[in-house]
């Protein structure tokens, strides 16, 4: 596992800025320094700290970081303001990406935070944190332009899919779908699942043949398109 | 003093001038007699009215004793000979007999009962009308000596064609006089012997009205003439004077009121629709704006025909001042009329009585709804507050536990990554890492199942969605709005969709299911079908019968169709007030 990650890590193809500049908002300060400490740890210039939405807003314009990662539920109405804020962020800073987090992934939250700006924005559960170095790579993906989707909202889907023969994916193809969700190139895909490029570039060829999809260059457009394709819509 | 006081007022200062004036032209031209007496007989009959009309507001005989006062004084105004004048005063004059007639007719109730009685006052106004035209066409003032008179002459001016219709006029009395006492007679013939004392009053008037026509020919208003002759004129008009208060004495007597308690008995005899008590009672009292409080705990609260909570006013409350009569029975407060102030009280408790047993069953039903209003409320706040509840337990546990939980793995990590930890130890972290993640998973599983975050988050149709995209059974949504909806609907509407999904998926062995969303008129309407085996029953299966009654606590409609084979479709229909 931890060979793997680190294979994951060494193998990133995209070109993250040499010290990433990261905002960190949640209502929880336990859970917001530790992260600022993990990030810390792993090189990340963690600029601001924010409580809830209007501070987040507020680092952001004075700070200009390379992404903001925000809790979905802040106060103060404890509804979805770390949400609307990702998006503003994406709307109004183009430069700066944004990781939204939450206890709960929801499939329509996701396509709407890539629908918006396909680019640039990673939506997670909170507890994948547990996996720092994977955790830290998703952040880095993210500084550098990728699209980060948690797995489980690729497995919803994938549910959802399972009476429809068409799309019926063998179980590798199925890891390597979650895989493409969370922004990976083929290359990192490979190094993550120990298999050769051949073997990876023949899987994805026949998950985008068994979707009906044409094979998309940039890796975030892939997310989309996958995501989009397996919600239906 | 209340409005109507306030316009009967103003009514009567316009009819004293009006008589007044017409007592003023007859000195000014000269006319030979007493004007005080002549005035007098005038302002009798409009006081009378004005009286009339107060105290019994639905009676039409005080509009007729007023419009018979207007009617006679045209004549004193004819004598003004400027422009139409004479002409609108000979016209206004003529229905002054046909006033009386109708309100010794109608009397005392103001109402024409029969075919025949609206027959013959009917001819008589007739024949009033016919003369008014003949003379619209034909009077010339010019022709009758009238120099000043600005008046373009009628278009056939004629004297011949207007003495003539009036000479005709005069002889159709033999006609419709008797015809008169032929309804009066029948009318009569009718009454039972209660009502025959009520119209002893009009006897007494025809008596007068006889006299005076008796004297009529002794009679003469000069007073430079024969000195018995004047005698007899102001007899005669004393008598006149006494006519109008007769009428009002009648009127006022009250066994009237027996009268409007026999129309109310007689309404009762029959079931009577919601509402229709108030109705009757108000007719019967002769006050439309009546309205009937039923008093609940012994008059510790009082509610309208509907159960609705209301406060009987307190005495001069409002713009209207109003009264209220306190009706009781059995030693405690039964029900309260809020009424016109100006109804005679007595009146007021006869018509009560009379209504009786009635407004003790529409106190008992307005005590049912009041009830099953309150039992309604208190089910709605139950829903409420176990939603309420839900909401804070899924709260709780996102800003607890579920937080902690995710600190404390991001602990565990930071302690395994740190250097130079034992393997043994880091495998053992990873270990407890992966069961907190399992225990993560189900908290999650579990605050969804209470409350779904996304409901709070992004309102029902997010909620709805999110819903289908983790159904197994494919689910398509159709949502025709964006906004948010007040908590509990939105709760109701979630948790109907979401039970219906999970019977979907349990029993419908459907291939795929629909949720339509849509709103309209203030009506949210949920629809939820699947092309499964159908044959579901709500009296079978707490979750249908469950979902049943929460609908009914936001005062919603919940329906299932589910024939054996022809699929499912569960359907609510859900009162919403506005967007949040």
């Amino acid at each position: 596992m931890n060979a793997a990650m680190s294979a994951a890590t060494g193998a990133a193809d995209v070109t993250a800025p040499a010290v990433i500049r990261v905002v960190l908002a949640d209502d929880s300060v336990l859970f917001r320094e530790g992260l600022a400490r993990v990030l810390a740890d792993r090189g990340f210039a963690v600029v601001g700290q924010a409580g809830d939405a209007d501070e987040l807003m507020a680092a952001v314009r004075g700070q200009a970081p390379d992404v903001a990662v925000t809790d979905v539920r802040m106060p103060p109405t404890n509804s979805n303001e770390g949400l609307l804020a990702a998006q503003r962020i994406r709307a109004e800073h183009p430069g700066v990406g944004v990781l939204v987090l939450s206890h709960y992934v929801e499939t329509r939250q996701a396509i709407r935070l890539l629908r918006d700006a396909p680019a640039r924005v990673g939506y997670l559960l909170k507890d994948r944190v547990s996996d720092i170095a994977e955790f830290a790579e998703a952040v880095r993906r993210i500084a550098a332009g990728g699209s980060v989707i948690d797995a489980e909202v690729v497995a919803q889907l994938l549910r959802r899919r399972e009476n429809d023969a068409r799309a019926k994916l063998t179980a590798r193809e199925q890891d390597i779908l979650e895989l493409m969700a969370q922004g990976r190139s083929n290359a990192a895909i490979c190094a993550r699942l120990y298999l050769s490029q051949k073997t990876v570039e023949t899987h994805v060829g026949s998950i985008f043949t068994k979707l009906g999809l044409l094979p998309a260059a940039d890796d975030h457009r892939r997310v989309l398109a996958v995501l989009t394709y397996l919600r239906g819509s | 003093m209340t409005r109507r006081r306030c316009w009967l007022t103003a009514l009567g200062v316009v009819l004293v001038a009006w008589i007044v004036g017409a007592e003023w032209v007859s000195i000014h031209v000269g006319v030979p007699e007493n004007h005080f007496i002549d005035a007098a007989v005038g302002l009798s009959f409009v006081l009378a009215g004005l009286v009339a009309l107060d105290r019994r507001p639905g009676n039409a005989t005080g509009v007729l004793m007023i419009a018979y006062a207007v009617s006679a004084y045209f004549g004193n105004w004819s004598n003004l000979n400027i422009a139409a004048v004479p002409m609108i005063g000979m016209i206004g004059a003529q229905p002054s007999g046909a006033f009386i007639a109708h309100a010794a007719l109608a009397y005392p109730t103001g109402r024409l009962r029969t075919r025949f009685e609206r027959f013959v006052i009917g001819l008589i106004y007739g024949v009033n009308a016919v003369v008014c035209v003949v003379i619209l066409l034909a009077f010339d003032p010019r022709a009758d000596g009238c120099t000043r008179c600005a008046w373009e002459p009628a278009p056939f001016p004629s004297r011949t064609a207007v003495l003539t219709s009036l000479s005709l006029s005069q002889r159709a009395a033999f006609l419709t006089v008797p015809l008169f006492f032929l309804a009066v007679w029948l009318r009569w013939r009718r009454s039972t012997p209660a009502e025959r004392r009520d119209l002893i009053p009009l006897w007494i008037g025809f008596a007068v009205v006889g006299l005076v026509y008796l004297m009529d020919g002794f009679a003469s208003p000069d007073t430079t003439a024969d000195q018995f002759s004047y005698l007899m004129w102001e007899l005669q008009s004393v008598l006149q004077i006494s006519l109008p208060l007769i009428f009002l004495w009648g009127l006022l007597a009250t066994r009237l009121a027996r009268s409007a308690v026999g129309d109310l008995v007689v309404a009762m005899d029959r079931p009577l629709l919601p509402g229709e008590l108030r109705a009757a009672l108000a007719k019967a009292l002769g006050d439309p704006l009546l309205r009937v409080l039923y008093a609940l705990d012994d008059g510790d609260h009082w509610v309208d025909a509907d159960g609705r909570p209301e406060s009987p006013p307190r005495p001069g409350e409002g713009r209207r001042a109003k009264a209220v009569t306190v009706i009781d029975r059995a030693g405690g407060p039964l029900a309260a009329l809020i009424h016109d102030p100006a109804l005679d009280a007595g009146l007021v408790r006869a018509v009560a009585a009379a209504a009786g047993i009635r407004l003790e069953n529409e106190r008992l039903q307005a005590d049912l709804r009041a009830q099953l209003d309150e039992v309604r409320a208190s089910r709605q706040r139950i829903v409420e507050a176990g939603d309420r509840e839900r909401r804070r337990v899924e709260r709780n546990l996102h800003d607890g536990a579920q937080q902690r939980l995710a600190t404390l793995v991001l602990s565990l990590a930071m302690l395994r990554d740190r250097d130079g930890v034992d393997p043994a130890l880091a495998a053992s972290i990873e270990a407890t890492t992966s069961d907190l993640k399992q225990a993560i998973a189900e908290l999650r599983e579990l605050a969804r199942g209470i409350h779904p975050a996304i409901l709070t988050e992004e309102g029902l149709p997010a909620a709805v969605e999110a819903l289908a995209d983790r159904s197994a059974v494919p689910v398509q949504v159709r949502t025709d709005f964006e906004g948010r909806l007040s908590e509990p609907v939105e709760a109701v509407a979630y948790f109907v969709v979401a039970e219906s999904i999970a019977n979907v998926i349990k029993y419908a062995q459907a291939r795929a299911a629909r949720v339509e969303l849509s709103r309209r008129d203030g009506v949210l309407l949920v629809e939820v079908s699947d092309d499964g085996v159908g044959g579901a029953d709500v009296s079978h299966g707490s979750g249908l019968r469950g979902l049943a009654d929460r609908v009914a606590a936001v005062r919603g409609t919940f329906g299932v169709q589910s024939p054996p084979g022809g699929g499912t479709l569960v359907r609510v229909e859900i009162p919403v007030p506005a967007e949040r």
